[in-house]
């Protein structure tokens, strides 16, 4: 703005024009640092439909509860197609397999199909967008690095992780109280405490977990790895090898031994049921059932809960997480990752957080309002702890880390209940399960 | 009257008649014709792992007549299916007598009755799951309050074919006697009058005119119920997944997942395709038996 | 003459008795489901089994409260009704015509679409239809809902039709009737049960089936029965709410059932051949 130069009062208006030139610069500053942060423009794709195909689980059903905040801070309509997970994943074949655009963003379990779908090219990539397209408070790095590595195929990352779950053992400190025993800290501790419950309480099944064949290799994993096997070496499938054999056999043998008659048709929802009604001493199953476990408040008192125990590897537990992804059929994949980096930020992490959904963020869960709520039950504190353990030592690898990783998981669980029902050696059982994955690692 | 009459009426006749069915088969062409065509071209490809197409002849078909997994699934099939066929037919047939003499009850009973088979297949099988499980379920607790000892039921490999035929039977029997009872209904009431009249006894009566009268109605429910029986799939799928190891494995269970969980579309395609063949087969041959059994 | 009175009470009796035996062995599960609904899901999966507990409804409000049980109820009902008359209308005729021609192909090619597994259908429609967009839209379900309910018409109707003595047609046709006419005005009256089963079945069918629903329905006319899936699964297994979903799924094909009841009772006869 043009000046009158005032004879006589030179140096007082230079102080001034110097005072008014360094307001325009802190001004220009301030202005510029929040239009940094203010960058990220939330409302860029006002007006526009995402679809969301979702697994009617916990997990997207507390999300969906803070749908309206999503729809107020962005402008887009949600629109929710939500399935029980085995129909969701069906409809999603058949979208995917007919090149559809019908579907924007998907929930995926990344341990099960991630390598098969991004094999299949149904994944966009998020690599870039999770960096550059984020907001501010996106805290990229936050997530948990072992979910995204999981989540990563030929270096492209295919979902962001919604949760962290895996099995943890559930035991019954009052059964163990009354038999004199501790809380086991080894596999071998296990087998013995089953060993003396069925001799102390002959109306208390000792130790149960899954024996149905599609559903068992999930808790079969972290046996393997605690013992310290894996499933491929050098290429070729190594379950006859002697760590394989061990895990085989001893997990076999815990359930043909001291499980519930009919175990080989045990999934989460007869384990679940036969823990909370009291009927099981140990129960290994998945993190997500502790509500169903503790409904009714039978077992609110007398459980506690920790990571499967040690074997000659140490604790390897399985840790896997239900992640969101872009469909690479998409018409609007950035406008579809706007509501997948809304649904996995920390904010609405930490929301779900106090809903009883484990969060993948170390920072979310050390929150203190999250601690806060951790710490009004016992049972919620053990269940984080554990949890906090399969955060820093999980491993994803559940079944064959190949394309074909859900029929892989036929094999394993054929060869286990092969042996739970005393139909084949342990020698025979693995070597036949061997022979059918290596021909299965061998197809391109 | 005479022969120059006759005639147009008869081509006429014919016109209409062929007019009366043709919207049914128009509209069956036109709904099933692609997925067929289709399906069929599928079963000529072979896929790879990563979604890339080729065409593969009849591999899918020479890898079906070596596959061990598809002969066992034939045999689970038609155990299952002919194990639950006698068993519907024979407990339909004598419901739907039961419930035709019955001729006093209510309508809402008499529909109770007839209530199974209108609970979704899906939710039946969920509720057998409960009820049958072997530490937490009804069905045990039962056997061993009389005394009985426990069975495995659907986790037995030797029980699991017998129980899931108990589950179907369950739902579907009302089915067969619903159908078997509309037959009842219209059946010529003089021929019963006749043989009261001389005196033939209540079993008699059932064996030497009821029974042939049925058969129709009879062969009629059995077509309709292999079809279903032959592609079992839902009770199984939601109680055992084929299990346990593969006892359970059908040839439908075994295609559903050879397609949508491991994604070889092409083997499925082809095993489909052969499914759908061996039902054909069977109601052909049950459609004969029925142009045997007009009357 | 006639048979003896004792003949006659030892009958009835027996009757009496595999009636009562046929209905608790059919019901027994029934009456399991109907109690479950109203014990919490614990208890569903309590040992021993409980007879007596304290009934609760909040399975069922906890269903109306979070699922849009209304509004799926509205789209299976639209879908059914609209695929069962289609069976219908197209059914009737060509049961009558095959029955008269004792042509029988259009009925086995009708039942072809029975004779494939449903998966086979599903990405070939979805295809179609989504070219068409008709995705989402009730014609679509409807459309292939009455693949299934055509064949079960026809098929049930077949042995009604050929029970039908010829000699009635032949006396319609000498007075000069129309094929048509024949079949509405003299056949069709003679086949009131057989309707009536086919009628239920068609509806039973259409209603209970999910497959089709799956992937050609979107969010607005999802069917009921995909809300019956939703309470089993991993960290929501609600057994309670399952059985009150359960309970309340089956209520319409029954309250057809008990209304079409006259028609499978009251005894078409013949009368026309008599005398």
């Amino acid at each position: 703005m043009a000046e009158k130069v005032r004879p006589g009062k030179g140096s007082m208006r230079a102080r001034a024009f110097a005072a008014r030139a360094a307001l325009s610069i802190i001004a220009v500053g301030a202005f510029a640092a929040t239009s940094c942060a203010a960058d990220f423009d939330w409302k860029k794709f006002q007006g526009k439909t995402v679809t969301f195909l979702a697994n009617n689980n916990p997990i997207s059903q507390a999300l969906l509860t803070h749908k309206a905040d999503f729809e107020k801070l962005t402008g887009i309509t949600l629109k929710v197609d939500g399935y029980q997970e085995q129909q969701m994943r069906q409809r999603l074949v058949t979208v995917m397999n007919a090149h559809s655009d019908e579907v924007d963003v998907f929930m995926t379990l990344p341990s099960r199909e991630g390598q098969q779908f991004a094999a299949a090219g149904w994944y966009a990539d998020l690599t870039s967008m999770s960096k550059a397209e984020a907001a501010g408070d996106y805290d990229y790095a936050g997530l948990s690095h072992a979910l995204l590595k999981a989540a990563t195929y030929d270096g492209k990352l295919t979902s962001m992780p919604m949760n962290i779950e895996g099995p943890i053992l559930y035991v019954r400190t009052d059964v163990f109280k009354k038999c004199n025993l501790e809380d086991p800290k080894t596999i071998a501790d296990v087998e013995a405490a089953a060993k003396k419950i069925k001799a102390c309480d002959t109306s208390i099944t000792p130790f149960v977990s899954r024996g149905l064949k599609p559903a068992l290799p999930y808790t079969f994993s972290n046996v393997l790895h605690n013992i310290g096997g894996s499933y491929m070496a050098n290429g070729k499938s190594a379950l006859c090898s002697p760590k394989g054999k061990e895990a085989l056999d001893t997990y076999s043998r815990l359930l043909r031994d001291y499980g519930p008659p009919g175990v080989v048709n045990y999934s989460f929802p007869q384990i679940s049921a036969l823990y909370r009604a009291g009927r099981a001493a140990m129960s290994f199953e998945s993190s997500n059932e502790l509500r169903t476990v503790m409904e009714g408040g039978a077992r609110l008192k007398d459980t506690t809960l920790i990571p499967f125990p040690a074997g000659e590897a140490g604790q390897v537990p399985t840790a896997i997480g239900w992640g969101m992804a872009v469909s690479a059929h998409s018409k609007q994949p950035d406008a579809a990752w706007y509501f997948v980096q809304w649904a996995t930020s920390p904010g609405v992490q930490k929301q779900m957080a106090v809903q009883g959904i484990a969060p993948p963020r170390s920072a979310v869960a050390n929150d203190p309002e999250y601690r806060k709520w951790i710490d009004e039950e016992p049972v919620r504190k053990q269940w984080q702890a554990a949890l906090d353990v399969l955060a820093a030592k999980g491993s994803s690898e559940v079944g064959y880390p190949i394309v074909a990783n859900p029929e892989s998981r036929e094999f394993i669980g054929q060869a286990v209940q092969d042996l739970i029902l005393n139909q084949k050696t342990v020698d025979q059982a693995c070597a036949d399960a061997d022979k059918g994955l290596d021909a299965l690692i061998a197809r391109k | 009257m005479s022969g120059a009459v006759a005639k147009p009426t008869q081509d006429r006749q014919q016109l209409e008649l062929g007019a009366l069915s043709a919207p049914a088969v128009v509209f069956t062409v036109a709904m099933i014709a692609f997925p067929v065509a289709y399906t069929i071209w599928l079963s000529f490809q072979s896929f790879s792992a990563t979604g890339k197409q080729s065409f593969a002849g009849l591999a899918n078909y020479s890898r079906l007549i070596t596959d061990g997994e598809f002969w066992h699934g034939l045999w689970v099939t038609v155990a299952l299916y002919i194990l639950s066929l006698v068993l519907q037919l024979v407990f339909g047939v004598w419901l739907a007598l039961v419930l035709f003499h019955a001729k006093r009850l209510s309508g809402i009973v008499r529909s109770l009755f007839i209530s199974p088979f209108m609970m979704p297949p899906v939710v039946a099988a969920l509720m057998w799951l409960v009820i049958l499980d072997p530490s937490l379920g009804a069905a045990n607790y039962i056997l061993t309050s009389v005394g009985l000892p426990p069975s495995d039921w659907l986790a037995s490999p030797v029980w699991v074919i017998p129980t899931v035929a108990l589950i179907d039977t369950w739902q579907w029997t009302p089915y067969v006697a619903l159908i078997v009872l509309g037959g009842l209904q219209s059946l010529p009431p003089s021929v019963y009058e006749a043989a009261q009249i001389d005196g033939a006894s209540a079993l008699k009566t059932f064996q030497r005119i009821t029974l042939p009268l049925l058969l129709p109605t009879i062969v009629t429910a059995t077509i309709l119920r292999s079809v279903d029986l032959l592609r079992f799939f839902d009770i199984i799928y939601i109680t055992t997944q084929g299990g346990p190891g593969n006892a359970s494995n059908t040839l439908n269970i075994y295609g559903f997942r050879v397609g949508f969980e491991f994604f070889n579309i092409g083997y499925a395609s082809a095993l489909m395709l052969t499914l759908t063949a061996i039902v054909f087969g069977v109601v052909l041959a049950f459609n004969r038996l029925r142009g045997a059994v007009a009357w | 003459m006639t048979t003896t009175t004792l003949d006659d009470v030892w009958i009835r009796r027996l009757n009496s008795l595999q009636l009562v035996l046929a209905g608790v062995l059919i019901m027994a599960p029934v009456v399991w489901m109907v109690l479950s609904s109203f014990k919490p899901s614990f208890e569903v999966t309590a040992y021993p089994p409980t007879l007596i507990f304290a009934p609760t409804a909040e399975n069922y409000s906890q269903l109306i409260r979070t699922t849009p049980f209304f509004s799926y109820a509205v789209n299976s009902l639209v879908v059914t009704i609209g695929s069962a008359g289609l069976g219908l209308l197209f059914g009737i005729p060509a049961a009558f015509a095959v029955s008269w021609t004792r042509i029988s192909w259009p009925a086995v090619l009708t039942l072809a679409a029975r004779m494939a597994p449903g998966t086979l259908f599903l990405l070939p429609w979805y295809v179609m239809f989504r070219q068409i967009g008709m995705i989402g839209s009730y014609t679509a379900l409807i459309l292939s809902h009455a693949v299934i309910t055509l064949p079960i018409v026809i098929w049930v109707l077949l042995p009604s039709f050929d029970n039908i003595p010829r000699s009635v047609f032949e006396a319609a046709q000498v007075d000069g009737c129309s094929v048509t006419r024949i079949l509405w005005r003299i056949a069709l009256p003679l086949v009131g049960s057989g309707i009536a089963v086919a009628a239920i079945l068609a509806f039973v069918f259409s209603w209970n089936y999910f497959l089709f629903a799956l992937v050609l329905s979107n969010g607005d006319t999802k069917t009921l029965i995909a809300a019956a899936f939703n309470f089993v699964g991993e960290g929501s297994t609600q057994w309670g709410v399952l059985m009150a979903a359960a309970t309340l799924i089956a209520l319409p094909p029954l309250i057809l059932a008990m209304l079409v009841q006259r028609w499978l009772v009251s005894g078409l006869t013949l009368g026309a051949v008599k005398g």
